[in-house]
């Protein structure tokens, strides 16, 4: 089906929805808010791999996201575990609050 | 014709990750990701990749985001306070960055002219069983390293999130 889809059709799609997620990583204080646009980032990411893959006939872009998911639920639960240990210990999760390490 | 629907499936999805982006409050930004979610698994239909559309919606719509929803609930994270900032000069230098991104990023993919893979449209096929056959042949040494990592971050989320000895319930 890939041929009919140009590929810089996915890498612009692929573009913006890193553009999205780099805007609320950057602009956000909330930390699930940051983490939620860390998450789009990857997801952008995995856009541009299954089309790069099609583009190119191959399956590994494919192999590479499923690898790429399941790290990243990895990564999300243990990052909320972190939130939680944090949350307890400050009451917040405001990224601007949580400045012991700020010198 | 699947042209149209993955463009419209892109647009969408980077306009509720936009909305995700700008909303102030944690549970509607969380289910603003869930349909920018599944319109990006419209998406891997679309581009034939249907076994990769399936584990966006199980594991990312279905589990990472329930997981953040929890979360949320567990904590009663507040909405996000319409505060001045304390230090506006990163703000300012975070909008600049990103604009700089932006430029790169069009520069980028302006040069390469209308980024085209090889021709002959040699499409991959819709069919799972070949990526099932790859999976668990060539990379079924990382498949199972995997399991291992998935072990080990269930083990680190519960050290992460109990109590400590001596803390009040």
């Amino acid at each position: 089906m890939i041929g009919e889809i140009p590929l810089s059709d996915v890498l612009l799609a692929s573009g913006a929805l890193f553009l999205v997620g780099l805007a609320g990583t950057l602009l956000r204080r909330s930390a699930i808010s940051i983490f939620l646009s860390i998450e789009v980032m990857m997801n952008a990411a995995n856009l541009a791999l299954i089309g790069y893959g099609g583009a190119l006939a191959t399956r590994e872009g494919q192999i590479l996201v499923f690898f790429v998911i399941a790290i990243a639920a990895a990564e999300a639960s243990v990052g909320l575990a972190i939130f939680v240990a944090v949350f307890r210990h400050k009451e917040t999760i405001d990224v601007n609050k949580i400045n012991l390490l700020k010198w | 014709m699947s042209r149209i629907v993955f463009d419209a499936a892109a647009v969408l999805t980077v306009l509720f990750a936009a909305v995700m982006a700008v909303h102030r409050h944690p549970v509607k930004s969380v289910l603003a990701l869930v349909v920018s979610f599944f319109g990006l698994a419209v998406c891997y239909v679309m581009l034939s990749a249907p076994f990769i559309a399936a584990i966006q919606v199980i594991v990312y719509a279905g589990a990472i985001l329930v997981l953040f929803l929890f979360v949320l609930m567990l904590l009663n994270v507040p909405e996000e306070a319409r505060e001045r900032d304390a230090h506006p000069i990163q703000r300012v230098l975070s909008g600049l960055a990103l604009v700089i991104f932006a430029a790169a990023l069009l520069a980028l993919l302006n040069t390469n002219g209308p980024v085209r893979g090889p021709s002959g449209a040699s499409a991959v096929s819709f069919d799972v069983a070949p990526l099932a056959r790859l999976l668990f042949s060539e990379y079924l040494l990382p498949f199972e390293a995997l399991s291992v990592l998935l072990l080990a971050a269930l083990v680190g989320a519960y050290v992460l999130a109990q109590r400590e000895t001596g803390e009040p319930r």
